[in-house]
C-alpha cells in the first residue's frame, strides 16, 4: 500500500494521475479479491451450519420411521428380557401422559399469561415494569429450574408425591412468561385508533379491553400460545424431576405419568439396543408434533395479516 | 427472539388514554391481582429454591471451589461442574458464533430474496427441535463416530494429549461432543437472531458505502457489522445462556463424571446436567446440594439474560437514531 501524500511533489500532473490509477487498480484487485473470499468463507460456513442439522433430520427420518406402528401408538410399553430382547411394546402411556401435563398446564398458563399480558400492555405502573422484567428474566431460565421449583414446592412442602400436577405446574411456570411477553406485544400492536373509537362511543375501559382490543388482538395471542407451547411439549427437564415416571394409561392429575421426551431420556440410557433404536420414533414423533404446532401457528398468524390487509 | 417494538410513543398514548378513563373497574382490579399472582409465582420460584438449598450454604467454599460429589454423604464440590459448564458453553459458543454470523451474512447477502422467507423459517423450526432430540443424536449417531473415527484423529495431532487426554481412554462421550452437541443446538438460535439483527440494517447505509466504491465485504465489514454490534452480542449473550443452561443433551452426551476436566476428550459434566442425572437418587443433604447447584445456575442465567436483554434494547435505541 503506497500513501500517495508522501511522496515527493509530482511537478507533472499526467505523471501523478498516472500513479494514483496504478495504485488504485491494484488496490481495486487488492479488495474485490478479499471481498471473493469473505463471501465464499460464509457460504462455507452456511454449508457448515447444514451439513449437521441436515444429517439429524435424515438420521430422525431414516431411524424413525421404521419404528412407528400401530403397537407403537396403542400399548404399553414392555421391558425386555433375554428371552424377548425386541419387546419393547408401545409408548401409549407417555403419549397420554404428554397429553395431559401440557393440558393441564396450559390450562393454569394461559389465563394467567395472557391477562398479565394485557395487563403488561395496557398499564405503565410500577408494578408493570417490574413484571415485564421479571417475565423477560423468567422467560430465559433454564428449564431443570422449573423442575427443582416444582420438586420443592409440590414434593417437598405440599408432600404430594411425584404425580401429573406437579409436571404439568413445571411447564406451567415454564409457559407462563412466554405467553406473558408475546400476549403484550400483541397487544400493544393494536391500532389505538380502535380504542379511541370505542371511547368516543362513550365505552368503559374493561368493554374497550375485552370487545375491542383483545378480539384484534387474539391471532397474536393464540400465535404466542400455541409457540409457548409447543416448546413445553419438548422439554425434558422440568417433568425429569416431579412427574415419577408411571407407567399406565392415566388422564388422573394425581397419579405418576410419563411423558415423551422422558422416555426418549430413558430408553436412550438403557442398554437394551431395541430400546435405543425405539427413541428414534418417539423422537420423530415429538419432532413432527412440534413442526406441525409451530408451522401451523405462523401460517395460521400469516394468513390472519393478509385477509385483514 | 422477537424485538421488541418501540415502546416510547405508544407509552404516552396509553397513558393519555389511561388517565382519561381511570375509573377502578373490576377489569382493572382483576388485571392487577393476575400479575400480582405473577409476580408471586416468579417470588415463590426463587424462595423455594433457596429455602429447600439452605442446609447447603454452611458449606459454601466446598460448593463453588470443593473437588469431588461424594453422594450420600458429602462432600458436595461443585468445582466440577462449574469448569465443565464453563468449557462447554465457551467451546460451543466459539463455533456457534463463527459459524453462525457467517451463515447470517450468507442468508442476508448471498442467498436468492425468493428463497430468504424460506430459509429463515427453516432455521426457526430448527431453534424448536426440542434439545433431548439433539442429544440423542450426540449419543446414539456422533458418540460411536467420535470414538471410531474423530479421537484417533485429533490424538495424532502434535501435543494432543495436553488438550485431549492420552489416548486410549476415551469412550465416545466426553466434553468435546458436548461442545459439538451445544454448538449445533444453539447454532439456529443465534442464527434466527443475528439474521434479524443484521437484515434490519437501514438499506440507505449499505447503499451509502457501495456508492463510495466500497466492495461487498468491505460494506458488511465498515457499515453492516458495527451497526449491528450491539444487536450481535445480544445474539451471543441469549445463545450462551442456552447452552449453560442446557440439561437433557449434556447429560446424556458428556459422560456424566465429577471430575474437573482440561481434558477434552474425557467425560465430564455440567451444573444442569448433574442436577437432572444425580436427583432421582438423592437424599437429604445431596438435594440441598443440588439445589445449591440450582441457585448457581438461576444467578448465572439471570445475570445472561439481563445484560443480553439490555444489548438488544441498546440496538434498537440505536437503529432508531439512524
Amino acid at each position: 500500500m503506497t500513501n500517495i501524500d508522501e511522496l515527493t511533489p509530482v511537478e507533472d500532473g499526467h505523471e501523478m494521475r498516472a500513479l494514483i490509477r496504478r495504485t488504485s487498480n491494484n488496490q481495486r484487485a487488492r479488495r474485490v479479491l478479499i471481498s471473493r473470499v469473505m463471501m465464499t468463507l460464509c457460504a462455507v460456513a452456511i454449508a457448515i451450519a447444514i451439513v449437521p442439522l441436515a444429517l439429524l433430520v435424515y438420521q430422525l427420518l431414516r431411524r424413525g420411521i421404521p419404528v412407528l406402528s400401530t403397537t407403537f401408538f396403542t400399548k404399553l410399553p414392555e421391558s425386555p428380557s433375554l428371552t424377548a430382547p425386541n419387546a419393547t411394546g408401545g409408548v401409549s402411556n407417555a403419549i397420554i401422559g404428554s397429553l395431559a401435563l401440557n393440558i393441564y398446564a396450559s390450562m393454569m398458563a394461559i389465563p394467567i399469561g395472557v391477562l398479565a399480558g394485557v395487563y403488561l400492555a395496557e398499564s405503565n405502573s410500577k408494578l408493570a415494569s417490574t413484571l415485564r422484567v421479571i417475565a423477560q428474566t423468567m422467560a430465559g431460565a433454564p428449564s431443570i429450574l422449573m423442575g427443582l421449583f416444582a420438586f420443592s414446592l409440590f414434593v417437598q412442602d405440599i408432600k404430594i408425591g411425584f404425580t401429573a400436577i406437579d409436571g404439568s405446574f413445571a411447564l406451567a411456570v415454564l409457559m407462563l412468561p412466554v405467553i406473558a411477553i408475546s400476549s403484550e406485544i400483541s397487544v400493544r400492536n393494536v391500532p389505538n385508533t380502535l380504542r379511541e373509537a370505542g371511547l368516543a362511543l362513550g365505552a368503559k375501559p374493561h368493554k374497550i379491553s375485552m370487545k375491542v382490543v383483545l378480539p384484534s388482538a387474539l391471532t397474536g395471542i393464540v400465535t404466542g400460545v400455541i409457540l409457548a407451547l409447543s416448546r413445553a411439549v419438548g422439554e425434558t427437564a422440568p417433568v425429569l424431576l416431579v412427574i415419577g415416571g408411571g407407567y399406565l394409561n392415566t388422564w388422573k392429575p394425581l397419579d405418576p405419568v410419563s411423558a415423551l421426551p422422558l422416555m426418549i431420556y430413558t430408553n436412550a440410557k438403557s442398554e437394551w439396543p431395541s430400546l435405543r433404536a425405539e427413541v428414534w420414533g418417539i423422537a420423530l414423533v415429538l419432532v413432527v408434533v412440534i413442526f406441525v404446532l409451530s408451522l401451523g401457528a405462523r401460517l395460521w398468524a400469516s394468513r390472519k395479516q393478509q385477509v385483514r390487509n | 427472539m422477537v424485538l421488541l417494538p418501540d415502546l416510547q410513543q405508544h407509552d404516552e398514548e396509553v397513558a393519555e388514554y389511561n388517565s382519561a378513563t381511570s375509573s377502578r373497574s373490576w377489569y382493572h382490579n382483576l388485571l392487577v391481582a393476575v400479575a400480582l399472582v405473577f409476580t408471586l409465582i416468579s417470588v415463590a420460584f426463587v424462595a423455594t429454591i433457596l429455602w429447600s438449598s439452605r442446609s447447603a450454604w454452611s458449606s459454601v467454599s466446598t460448593l463453588i471451589g470443593g473437588r469431588g460429589w461424594q453422594s450420600p454423604t458429602g462432600p458436595f464440590g461443585g468445582l466440577a461442574m462449574i469448569v465443565g459448564t464453563l468449557e462447554t458453553s465457551i467451546i460451543a459458543l466459539a463455533i456457534a458464533v463463527v459459524i453462525g454470523l457467517g451463515t447470517s451474512i450468507a442468508i442476508v447477502f448471498l442467498i436468492p430474496r425468493r428463497l430468504r422467507t424460506i430459509v429463515a423459517t427453516c432455521v426457526e423450526l430448527l431453534a424448536a427441535v426440542p434439545s433431548i432430540v439433539y442429544g440423542i443424536w450426540g449419543l446414539l449417531v456422533l458418540a460411536p463416530f467420535m470414538l471410531n473415527t474423530v479421537d484417533p484423529w485429533l490424538n495424532s495431532w502434535p501435543l494432543a494429549q495436553y488438550i485431549f487426554g492420552s489416548p486410549g481412554q476415551e469412550f465416545g462421550t466426553s466434553l468435546l461432543l458436548a461442545a459439538i452437541v451445544l454448538a449445533v443446538m444453539i447454532l439456529p438460535t443465534f442464527v434466527a437472531i443475528s439474521r434479524e439483527v443484521i437484515s434490519a440494517v437501514p438499506q440507505e447505509l449499505m447503499e451509502a458505502s457501495l456508492s463510495l466504491g466500497a466492495t461487498r465485504w468491505q460494506m458488511i465489514r465498515e457499515v453492516v457489522l458495527p451497526t449491528a454490534r450491539i444487536g450481535l452480542f445480544g445474539a451471543t449473550f441469549l445463545s450462551l445462556a442456552r447452552a449453560t443452561g442446557e440439561t437433557v443433551a449434556v447429560a446424556l452426551v458428556a459422560g456424566g463424571v465429577a471430575n474437573v476436566q482440561f481434558h477434552l476428550l474425557y467425560p465430564g459434566t455440567s451444573i444442569a446436567s448433574w442436577i437432572a442425572t444425580e436427583f432421582g437418587e438423592a437424599q437429604g443433604n445431596e438435594v440441598a446440594a443440588l439445589m445449591a447447584l440450582g441457585i448457581l445456575l438461576m444467578v448465572i442465567s439471570f445475570a445472561l439474560s439481563l445484560v443480553s436483554r439490555w444489548l438488544v434494547n441498546r440496538q434498537r435505541k440505536v437503529l432508531a437514531m439512524v
